[in-house]
């Protein structure tokens, strides 16, 4: 028995719907509003790791009763799990590359994009909601670092410098992007394998946030491997699923930047 | 040929020089002392052009990211195996390893840099430790390090992280109450990976972690401890932060 938890078809949400569809996994889809605070609400899958999984309000893989969080690891345990295409093909070496790169742009990238998707989409979706509301509803979140998160959409942590700041940090793990998509078409090596995945979710919604980090001029390659990502059957499929028709404007706070600065 | 830059058997550093020594792979070392800059200097930039440390070349492969690293040496290397064969463990062995290190390990290095690295390297030269900021390649270490060089940490942000480490080391106990080991009931780089970021818990917060208040932590830790590979590891150490690993030695009763 195997059910995904998911919203829209976006950032680390996308990550395990792609990686089934590549699998051709038979699997349950789950459906909840992140907005809606549905994942909150009692039934809803629950351990520790999924309340303290670093990625906040990212999706949950249920298979025969276990729950799986967290999107990178996710995907790996997709990968071993599960029959079908090999999601991590090579030795010792590419899938210390898929790992590296999953813990690096989940550190560098994730974290940039949620916060500037969220201020781009999110706030102004809950800024049409009742306040009192909305803040009750937070108030009772758990743990709090989960709640701090949500507050911070709400109550303008997200000014106009502390976005810049953030903008101007994507440049760093976008570059390494474009710079190893110089050497081999995929990111472990010559074959497609869950880096591409992990990476997709957050690159593909750059060109919309981060016009000028993301295009033709500034990395070619990066363009150019989005372009190869969406003409996959399982990448397609995986957006198909969207219920809003605007996947890639579906923001939710995700990991939280680096405490050190 | 292997060979491992790392500075003391100590968080990042020590993971793959535990996951070495329990694999029973030969390693050259070269010792960088962190405290001196070795990290940045332009000898190992060749290296690793981010400064960062540990960094393992295996033929001509660099492999600068720590706990991928440890995955990399189970796999890459015989000896015995060091993650689960089950699916579902080997997710909740990396899933902790992300816990420790991208939770609890940042808010305990910014207490223990707060009291220990930085006013260690306070001693030098204010000047040279300006220098030594500036050739520092990757902008997040140097501010990282601009803040535990010049205490520039807020009360509130040292206040966030003592909240943190208890949190995390709650939610430790809590889970080892129920599991033998980090991944369930095997061994595996998920306790080499913990070791590493909380043998000295015992220690730093003797208030929160102690036999009274977290006794399967103590005994997780002790049982890590009694391993050769640890043993074999830690006298690799060249500094007391290393040596106060002794305290895990049981008393006699």
């Amino acid at each position: 028995m195997l059910e995904l938890h998911h919203w829209e078809p976006n950032t680390f949400f996308l990550k395990p719907l792609i990686a089934l569809k590549e699998k051709e996994a038979p699997f349950t889809s789950r459906y909840f509003d992140a907005t809606k605070f549905e994942q909150f609400a009692a039934g809803f899958p629950r351990n520790t790791e999924s309340s303290l999984h670093l990625e906040r309000e990212g999706p949950l893989l249920v298979h025969d009763g276990t729950i799986i969080s967290s999107s990178f690891f996710m995907l790996e345990y997709i990968a071993e799990a599960l029959p079908g295409a090999d999601l991590n093909p090579g030795q010792a070496w590419e899938h210390y590359r898929a790992r590296a790169w999953g813990q690096f742009l989940g550190l560098q990238l994730g974290a940039l994009v949620s916060a500037l998707g969220c201020a781009k989409y999110l706030a102004p979706v809950l800024k049409k909601k009742d306040h009192e509301a909305l803040k009750s509803h937070i108030a009772v979140i758990e743990p709090q670092e989960r709640r701090a998160a949500w507050s911070a959409v709400i109550d303008g942590s997200y000014d106009d410098k502390t976005l810049a700041t953030m903008h101007e940090r994507l440049k760093f793990p976008v570059k390494r992007v474009e710079e190893a998509l110089a050497k081999t078409p995929w990111l472990t090596g010559p074959a497609y394998s869950i880096a591409d995945i992990d990476a997709f979710a957050m690159l593909n919604v750059l060109p919309d946030l981060a016009p000028d980090v993301v295009s033709d001029k500034a990395t070619p390659r990066v363009l150019d491997f989005l372009k190869r990502m969406r003409e996959r059957r399982a990448v397609k499929d995986a957006l198909a699923l969207s219920k809003t028709g605007k996947p890639q404007e579906a923001f939710v706070p995700g990991a939280e930047p680096s405490r050190w600065g | 040929m292997l060979t491992l830059y790392h500075w003391e058997p100590n968080a990042n550093s020590g993971k793959p020089m535990l996951t070495l020594a329990e694999k029973g792979v030969e390693y050259q070392s070269h010792y960088l002392d962190l405290l001196k800059f070795d990290q940045h200097q332009p000898e190992y930039l060749k290296i690793n052009p981010d400064g960062t440390i540990p960094a393992m070349v295996h033929g001509d492969r660099v492999l600068t990211e720590s706990t991928p690293m440890m995955e990399y040496v189970d796999e890459a290397f015989d000896g015995p195996p060091l993650r689960p064969k089950d699916p579902k463990e080997r997710w909740r062995m990396r899933w902790w390893m992300r816990f420790f290190d991208s939770y609890f390990a940042p808010s305990l290095s910014m207490i223990g840099w707060s009291v220990f690295v930085g006013p260690a390297a306070r001693q030098r030269d204010p000047a040279e430790l300006k220098a030594a900021i500036e050739r520092i390649p990757l902008e997040s270490r140097r501010i990282a390090w601009r803040k535990a060089l010049f205490n520039e940490f807020t009360e509130a942000e040292l206040a966030e992280s003592k909240r943190r480490v208890w949190y995390a080391t709650g939610i430790l106990e809590e889970h080892l109450s129920q599991h033998r080991w980090i991944a369930g009931d095997t061994w595996s780089l998920g306790d080499i990976n913990g070791f590493n970021l909380g043998y000295a818990l015992p220690l730093s917060q003797p208030d929160r972690c102690n036999d009274e208040k977290t006794p399967h932590i103590m005994e997780w830790l002790r049982k890590i401890y009694e391993r050769p590979a640890t043993k074999a590891t830690w006298a690799k150490g060249r500094t007391q932060m290393a040596a106060r690993v002794t305290f895990l030695e049981r008393k006699a009763h």
